[in-house]
């Protein structure tokens, strides 16, 4: 797992990344929902899991901080 | 009914009488959001609508982006301080996911007006239930507390 913050383009994030919102609070990515409210030039990305259940939406050609990343999936 | 299970902001139960019998908006609410704003509208509605026998409900809710992370006490004074709201608060809530509160899990059964059930989509998603505890009608966040949608459909509950 990647543990150095970088900051990557929103629509390079995949299933699994570790992403740490502009709150602080950090999210694992399970779903990734291709609009936000309706609008296209926006994406979510959200955990819905055991641990918790969270949503965190980035302009698609904005960027985001990536804390995670499992690198046996490269 | 409604009230059944819910823990006010104060960390009381709230009293059944607050809600039942009412017919109640309930609204998912964050402090940071951009629809923040919104809570200017459902305070009006809470003064025209109140006396007649309405109530607004508002559910903090820290899953979306993490915009209501306060304690109890710093979001009460959020809300009374800068909008003046008078409605009551539950404690903070998880509205979606495996961990939703039962109240949610009735409520995310609902449709909207396009027909579409399932997760609360963004912070100031709102849901009327009518005075005999039926939820009537869904409205997504960006529908304003004050849309003639919204109007209408409280209009209807309380005739």
């Amino acid at each position: 797992m990647t543990v150095v913050p970088v900051t990557v383009s929103a629509t390079e994030v995949r299933l699994g990344d570790r992403l740490r919102a502009r709150s602080g609070a950090e999210l694992t990515v399970t779903r990734i929902d291709t609009e936000f409210m309706g609008r296209a030039d926006m994406l979510a990305f959200v955990e819905d899991s055991e641990e918790q259940w969270f949503k965190m939406p980035a302009l698609r050609d904005g960027d985001v901080e990536l804390i995670g990343r499992d690198d046996a999936v490269d | 009914m409604v009230a059944e299970g819910l823990i006010g902001i104060d960390g009381r139960g709230i009293d059944p009488g607050v809600l039942d019998g009412k017919a109640v908006l309930v609204v998912n609410v964050a402090s940071r959001c951009g629809l923040t704003p919104q809570y200017e509208g459902l305070e009006r509605l809470q003064e025209r609508y109140g006396p007649a026998g309405f109530t607004v409900l508002g559910v903090p809710c820290n899953q979306f982006a993490g915009q209501e992370p306060g304690t109890p006490e710093e979001i009460q004074q959020f809300c009374s301080t800068t909008y003046g709201a008078s409605f009551p608060l539950t404690e903070k809530l998880e509205v979606n996911g495996r961990h939703r509160h039962a109240l949610y899990e009735r409520l995310t059964a609902v449709p909207d007006a396009d027909g579409q059930a399932g997760e609360v989509e963004w912070n100031f998603e709102k849901f009327l239930i009518s005075p005999a505890g039926e939820v009537v009608a869904r409205f997504r966040p960006a529908v304003e507390p004050e849309d003639a949608e919204v109007i209408g459909a409280i209009e209807r509950v309380l005739r």
